[in-house]
């Protein structure tokens, strides 16, 4: 044994002995990998499994709970514009606007209680649960343009059912084994997603896990949209076509009647 | 039954889409145009995003007008002359509209432009078409016999230089006017996503004194012919045309358009134009309510980049 092996091995003592005992992990899973949009899409509904489980050093003796989950569901991120309209001369117009910059295109928080209760607020500061979190401030506008906007910008997704708070909807089956559900609406965009799961206990984090899974169009919808991108000539040539081709085949059809 | 738009990104119910289309066929069927002053709101007030709607719509008008313009061109009833310089006209203007829309778009002040063009263009024509059927029913009751205008009467118009002859239309006028016409139905046709049938045929009427067998193929074949060209300028440039959603509504306008022109021959000339005068204030209406009534809610959002397609 070399003396920095020594010095290697006493590092690490010395850093488990340290840091905070982080006893536990948390093994989850998805009910589907890739979601797929085809011709009749209309939403599609998820369902969240999970353990906590003693960390590979640690006992299960060293599992004391009460444990709490909060799994947060991203959805792929674009730059997104906030408008006010205000009445000029009788008229209503978009007159302000705030640019966010990769802002989530999805975003649902489950959680298994209220979030307040569950996560600290250093918890909370670090992680940034909350949806109303999710718009950066944008530099141009200045911070209280940005918080009035993002703020409203974060109402609009809920009312479309982007965004969500679902406080309660991760149940525990056993105090160590959690299920959740989500349905995924019909206009989710397409994309990557994330599901972050947290395990949280007396407030502070103890065990994470990432998952992700694709939303995608398949088949003619996603050739018709990969078209319509990366061939628009033809694209637009055969939507000519076909409303030439239906236009003469209705006169020719109805004619005969 | 839902059915999945890919452009648009959104589910819509498809027998909303071909009911939707199917009545404003048997609307553009029964008064002869093609019913995208119709289409492209009733799209927009049903959460078709604005861009999406005008683009496809487009594509629509092209299947309504075809049939039609077909008809008109075996009866011999097109001055293709005519139809050439306001066509190349008109894609001049569908250049400058289809740019226009895309600055607006990114400009955040599209659905105001689109509202207020539909407001003016269609408080517009739905006045002077509703007094001019008005007067006509009130002759027609009081019993004068009203004396057809003559179509070769002049006006300051024709008079400007660079004279054409057009044998088809018997007219032989200045083309400064019909290079006007063109460009500026060109323009509002690709920014409203509408076919211009309904500017078209009076402009020709009123303003070049077409004669009366030659207007309506000669504005079909410019709708057809332009709106092909715009729908193509849209893919390219804005690659908003949802070929699904186009289809939906050219499936249900082909089939209600047929259903219209036989219900059209029920109705006299006048009527049909008080009603179509009717419906046209009805949309502007409409319009001008949403630019001056308080919105429900002063803020809205979009989507400031491309999204990804996967």
């Amino acid at each position: 044994m070399t003396w920095s092996r020594v010095v290697l091995m006493a590092g690490l003592a010395l850093t488990a002995f340290c840091a905070p005992v982080r006893a536990e992990t948390v093994v989850s899973e998805l009910s589907t990998e890739s979601v797929e949009i085809t011709s009749s899409f209309s939403g599609e509904r998820l369902s969240f499994f999970g353990s906590i489980g003693p960390d590979a050093d640690a006992d299960v003796s060293s599992l004391n709970g009460p444990y709490h989950v909060i799994i947060v569901v991203i959805g792929p991120t674009t730059d997104r514009v906030a408008r006010e309209k205000t009445h000029n001369f009788g008229v209503w117009l978009n007159t302000e606007e705030v640019r966010f910059a990769h802002f989530p295109t999805y975003y649902q928080v489950l959680t298994s209680g209220r979030l307040n209760d569950i996560a600290s607020p250093s918890t909370q500061a670090v992680e940034n649960f909350d949806p109303a979190g999710q718009a950066r401030p944008n530099a141009e506008a200045g911070w209280w343009k940005s918080a009035l906007f993002g703020r409203e910008l974060t109402r609009l997704m809920t009312e479309q059912g982007l965004f969500g708070l679902n406080e309660g909807a991760v149940k525990f089956l056993s105090p160590t084994v959690y299920t959740s559900r989500l349905t995924l609406p019909a206009a989710a965009p397409p994309g990557r997603y994330l599901a972050r799961t947290y395990v949280l206990k007396d407030g502070v984090t103890v065990a994470r896990n990432t998952e992700g899974f694709t939303v995608r169009k398949i088949g003619f919808e996603r050739f018709l949209a990969i078209q319509a991108r990366q061939q628009p000539l033809l694209y637009g040539l055969v939507s000519v076509l076909l409303g030439l081709l239906t236009g003469w085949l209705g006169g020719v059809l109805f004619k005969r009647n | 039954m839902q059915i999945y738009l890919p452009i648009a990104e959104m589910s819509v119910n498809l027998f909303f889409l071909v009911g939707i289309g199917g009545a404003v066929g048997f609307l553009s069927g029964l008064f002869g145009v093609g019913g995208g002053f119709l289409l492209t709101p009733l799209l927009i007030f049903s959460g078709v995003p604005a861009s999406v709607a005008v683009a496809s719509v487009t594509g629509q008008v092209v299947a309504a007008s075809t049939s039609g313009a077909l008809t008109y061109y075996k009866r011999g009833q097109i001055d293709l002359h005519l139809a050439m310089y306001l066509v190349l006209a008109g894609i001049l203007g569908a250049f400058g509209g289809v740019a226009a829309f895309s600055k607006l778009r990114a400009a955040g002040q599209l659905d105001l432009i689109i509202s207020i063009g539909f407001l003016v263009l269609l408080g517009f024509v739905g006045t002077v078409m509703l007094i001019e059927s008005a007067r006509a029913i009130l002759k027609r009751r009081s019993g004068v016999v009203s004396r057809e205008r003559l179509p070769n009467q002049h006006n300051w118009m024709h008079g400007l230089p660079l004279r054409v002859r057009f044998k088809r239309s018997k007219l032989y006028i200045s083309v400064l006017p019909v290079l006007v016409i063109g460009l500026t139905i060109g323009f509002l046709g690709s920014v409203l996503g509408i076919g211009g049938g309904f500017v078209m045929v009076p402009a020709l009427v009123y303003l070049l004194r077409v004669p009366g067998n030659m207007v309506i193929g000669t504005s079909l074949m410019q709708v057809v012919v332009m709106m092909a060209a715009t729908t193509m300028l849209h893919a390219v440039q804005s690659q908003s045309v949802d070929i699904v959603l186009a289809f939906c509504l050219m499936v249900g306008g082909v089939m209600g358009a047929q259903f219209g022109a036989a219900a059209g021959k029920q109705l006299r000339g006048e009527q049909l134009r008080g009603l179509l005068a009717l419906l046209v204030l009805a949309v502007a209406i409409r319009f001008g309510l949403s630019l001056v009534l308080t919105p429900g809610d002063i803020f809205s959002m979009a989507v400031a980049g491309t999204g990804g397609v996967n």
